[in-house]
């Protein structure tokens, strides 16, 4: 589904990514951990398509498509789904006409009529429910207001509306409390079928307690330096990076 | 407690102004009155060259064409321009060798002032420029500065023995198109600093100018220029006081300052010159143009205190021309019975990538007004410009005014801009809370308004924040509204 | 017209040559220079459309009466509008500006506790060039005043904003705000002149402005979305000037001064 190859890149004149590979395949789970500053969020966005980024070097291909000479909204549209570690705020634009139009977008990409208001209301019941997203917040405008919770709750009920091939949720479980990192992280599972993927960036194994990865990839100075299972994951968790940081120094 | 505030704003109505005594000195002054003759008179007593005085008749040309401002938020008493004085100098030899030949008599006067002329200049690591009047009386440390290439000494010498940089510098930034006081203060300066830092060097020690009107009946019209060359630092201090006197006086001084590419230049006030009796009587009027223009990546903030002077009219301003260059303005501006102030500033975006911030605490107490006036400009070419000001107004007292006049101005989409400004006054409950905690009300009012102007005072040079701060207490000693 | 439609929606009547207002929905089409006072305790509704050409109106309310204002400015027009509000009475405008136009309104609080609020919105494109103003004077104590205004300009147009808060000697207890935000795009230009002048110690002031341009984040986000950058640049002004119709003076008549923001946001 995704393929990435010695991919390089830039902000400003500082290259933050270094050469990154990386292959994910329709059904599975990959987690990208590593320590602060090692490229994960620009990764994120660089796949995304964030015009601050330049790809320098290497190349990056979806579903057999070159990903990179896409803007923005049609790589959202052939099914690629960011979920923002930092929700922007957009003051006067209610959820539900954001939503609306960013589903029908998705569906006349499709070649498919777009929804009906009862049809559409319907849907909107349906996926707010996966995340226990109180439905008042859907008439309100998009993020504002929102507490830190509610704004990542309100990401993955983004991606259950939009039934992406491809979710990188970076840093998702940031900031939550016990429950609503259960709440958003079932609902990700939920989501989950053989067709589609998910990429999870964490500093933490506690997601992956819910979100079981395939893989777990530790990011380091803008590479991949070491690849492993989920119980990678838990050894990380106890000795730090700093057994894997020294091995690759050497 | 109403009885007592009642007491102590009337004595703050009255409190003294420190710096009003008079110096008795033998002075040389011209007559009153303002004509080419008195301008040649000026340009002759001063030994100017030719082409200064061609360039004082022109301007005085000018300025005869132009009316009298009306715009600002002040109510100035029609001024007879012919019963000025524009020239007054301390009598005394020629030229001084050392510090011993100052007259005796002026050297306790710039002492009274806290502004010591000799060596404990050195232990205070501060060069001064003293202007007495008319002239340039002494300028200190010239040697040390001399070392490093600075040029620093008063601006008649300027003319006579670096001719080449005023006429290149002298008007560049403010025409004398530019405003009838602009004008009027090209066609008559007698005297004022100049400062010029050359390429890449960091002036080790802070320039200082000390501006006093003495003579009776005459206007002061000094004229500043500061140029700092390619990636040099610069701070100066300006300094201003008067004695009082029941006549109103004419201050119309300019400052030009050029910043150029890479150089850093901060510029320092605080005028304390006398604002008139509590009858409103006297006081000096204050009419000043300062502008600084930034080259490319140059920075230029400019810090004031203003206590003084029965009218001020002034906008310390940048032309931010180059790209990446930065221009600050942070202002303290206090009136107190009968004084009017119309002060602010200008930032004119021109280049990409300019930066400028704007704090702006005005004070009013008695039956004073009080106005903030700025002018907020992003050009078409100035991409990504950013402004953010604030300008917050605290009124002590139901009977005087506090006015906010920002204008700004966008020609540019990418520009982000912000104008915030508050209106305030001391609330009973802090006082309240500070006399519990056993403070009088005097101090705590000196301490809330002290804490009010501290984000501007913070910007001061040390030595100029502490004599700021009394300032502020000592004019607004226990006012309570 | 959309204009038409907002009086049949409301069912306003037209206002009679006498100006005499004691409750009910009315609409006024500003072709002459015309006199309104609303009577005490009155509660009343006025839409006011301007014709083209300089216009004046001065509105008298009456202690206690409450009137709301829809001021739509979609012709080449120069209004003024005058309000005085008595003892505890109130004045609520909503005013739409979408056509080159000079509009000022002049908002004098003359007796205790009276209080104006105003939220208005001006869009302009291609080469229009407009002003609003608005002046609101206390002249009594306890008198309250909210003036929140939003601005964008596209194409060549130049928009202006002059607000000015006058509290007069002795108007002590006054609360007033307001606030002026704007966004440039393309080759606009705005002026914004948000002004204080206070004479009075005893006040709560406060104003803002600012001028800026789209939130690149925000755009960036909708198009992870999905949607293209004209649908996310269009969405993101509608939601700026949004709230100027969310809280319309007006009740009723949302959806339809949503239809003309967004014709004219069509021009962008």
């Amino acid at each position: 589904m995704l393929k990435v190859e010695n991919l390089h890149a830039t902000v400003g004149d500082k290259e933050i990514l270094k050469g990154i590979n990386l292959e994910v395949k329709a059904g599975e789970v990959h987690a990208i951990m590593g320590p602060n500053g090692s490229g994960k969020s620009t990764l994120a966005s660089v796949l995304a398509g964030n015009e601050k980024f330049t790809v320098t070097e290497g190349k990056v291909e979806f579903e057999g498509e070159d990903l990179l000479k896409l803007p923005i909204e049609e790589r959202a549209l052939k099914g690629l789904f960011l979920g923002f570690q930092y929700p922007v705020e957009i003051p006067g634009v209610t959820m539900a006409n954001f939503m609306k139009i960013a589903v029908n977008e998705q569906r006349k990409y499709r070649g498919l009529e777009p929804l009906t208001a009862a049809e559409y209301l319907k849907m909107m019941r349906e996926k707010s429910a996966i995340v226990e997203l109180d439905s008042k917040l859907t008439s309100r405008a998009v993020n504002e207001g929102f507490s830190g919770g509610e704004k990542k709750k309100n990401e993955i009920f983004q991606m259950a509306m939009l039934n992406p091939k491809l979710a990188i949720l970076d840093e998702t479980d940031s900031g939550l409390d016990i429950d609503a990192l259960r709440i958003v992280a079932t609902g990700v599972t939920r989501l989950k079928t053989p067709e589609n993927a998910t990429v999870v960036i964490t500093h933490y194994q506690r997601l992956l307690d819910y979100i079981v990865p395939d893989y777990v990839h530790v990011l380091y100075k803008g590479r991949i330096i070491y690849t492993g299972d989920k119980s990678l994951a838990l050894k990380l968790e106890k000795e730090g990076y700093d057994w894997l940081i020294n091995e690759y120094e050497k | 407690m109403e009885n007592k505030e009642q007491n102590i704003l009337q004595e703050l109505e009255t409190s003294d102004y420190k710096y009003g005594f008079v110096t008795d000195i033998e002075t040389e002054t011209i007559g009153r009155g303002l004509s080419e003759d008195v301008i040649r008179l000026i340009s002759e007593k001063k030994g100017e060259p030719e082409w200064m005085l061609e360039r004082r008749l022109k301007a005085y040309r000018h300025w005869l064409t132009m009316p009298h401002p009306e715009w600002a938020h002040l109510d100035i008493p029609e001024i007879d321009f012919q019963d000025v004085i524009y020239y007054a100098a301390p009598k005394q030899k020629k030229m001084l060798n050392s510090m011993d030949e100052v007259d005796p008599e002026l050297k306790r006067t710039f002492d009274k002032l806290g502004i010591p002329l000799e060596e404990q200049m050195a232990l205070a690591g501060v060069a001064v420029d003293a202007v007495m009047d008319s002239v340039s009386v002494k300028t200190t440390f010239r040697d040390t500065l001399a070392e490093k290439g600075i040029i620093f000494c008063s601006i008649s010498e300027a003319i006579k023995e670096h001719p080449e940089l005023i006429k290149k510098y002298l008007g560049s930034v403010v025409p004398y198109t530019d405003n009838f006081y602009a004008a009027l203060n090209a066609a008559v300066f007698s005297d004022g600093s100049f400062c010029y830092i050359p390429k890449g060097v960091r002036c080790p020690m802070e320039l200082s100018t000390y501006f006093r009107i003495n003579a009776e009946g005459t206007g002061q019209f000094e004229r500043t220029l500061i140029v700092a060359d390619e990636g040099s630092y610069v701070s100066y201090l300006e300094g201003c006081t008067a004695p009082r006197r029941d006549e109103n006086q004419l201050h119309a001084a300019v400052v030009e300052i050029v910043v150029e590419r890479d150089a850093d230049v901060k510029y320092s006030t605080v005028q304390n010159r006398y604002p008139g009796d509590k009858e409103g009587k006297g006081g000096i009027y204050n009419f000043v143009t300062k502008r600084g223009i930034c080259r490319e990546g140059a920075h230029l903030s400019w810090t004031q205190v203003e206590t003084g002077s029965a009218i001020t009219w002034k906008y310390p301003s940048c032309i931010l021309q180059g790209d990446n260059s930065s221009g600050e303005f942070y202002s303290v501006a206090m009136t107190n019975n009968y004084q009017q102030a119309d002060t602010g500033t200008k930032m004119i975006h021109i280049g990409r990538n300019t930066r400028s911030r704007i704090v702006s605490k005005g004070i009013s107490a008695g039956l004073s007004q009080n106005a903030y006036r700025g002018l907020v400009r992003v050009a078409k070419a100035a991409d990504n410009a950013r402004n953010y000001s604030q300008c917050d107004s605290l009124l002590i007292g139901d009977r005087c005014g506090a006015h906010t006049f920002p204008v700004i101005d966008c020609h540019n989409p990418s520009a982000v801009l912000e104008h915030e400004a508050t209106t305030s006054k001391i609330s009973e409950e802090q006082l309240f809370y500070c006399n519990q905690r056993g403070l009088t009300t005097e101090d705590a009012v000196g301490l809330i308004v002290n804490g009010y102007a501290r984000e501007v005072l913070a910007k001061l040079p040390m030595e100029f924040a502490v004599e700021a701060q009394k300032l502020l207490a000592l004019s607004l000693e226990g006012s309570v509204g | 017209m959309t204009t038409e439609r907002i009086i049949e929606q409301l069912g306003a009547a037209p206002l009679a040559d006498d100006g005499n207002i004691t409750g009910g929905v009315w609409w006024l089409a500003l072709t002459d220079d015309r006199d309104v006072v609303v009577r005490r305790e009155a509660r009343a509704t006025l839409v006011v459309v301007d014709g083209v050409g300089a216009h004046d109106m001065n509105v008298d309310i009456m202690a206690g009466a409450q009137l709301r204002i829809l001021h739509v400015v979609t012709e080449h027009s120069a209004s003024q509008i005058a309000v005085a509000v008595a003892e505890g009475a109130s004045c609520r405008v909503t005013e739409i500006v979408v056509a080159a136009s000079d509009t000022r309104i002049v908002a004098s609080l003359m007796e205790r506790g009276a209080r104006f609020e105003l939220g208005g919105a001006f869009i302009l494109t291609d080469e229009d060039k407009a002003s609003v103003a608005v002046d609101v004077n206390h002249l009594a104590e306890e008198c309250t005043s909210n003036t929140s205004y939003k601005g964008v300009a596209s194409g060549r147009s130049h928009g202006s904003f002059s607000g000015l808060v006058y509290v007069a000697p002795g108007a002590q207890r006054t609360d007033s705000v307001q606030s002026s935000r704007n966004i440039t795009i393309g080759d606009a230009r705005i002026e914004t002149l948000p002004q204080l002048e206070i004479y009075a110690d005893d006040v709560k002031c406060s104003h803002g402005a600012t001028v800026g341009q789209m939130d690149g984040d925000a755009v960036l986000y909708m198009r992870q979305r999905g949607l293209d950058l004209t649908t996310a640049k269009r969405l993101q002004i509608e939601g700026f000037v949004g709230d100027v119709i969310l809280h319309s003076a007006v009740e009723g008549v949302e959806e339809l001064l949503s239809e003309l923001v967004a014709g004219k946001l069509n021009r962008l």
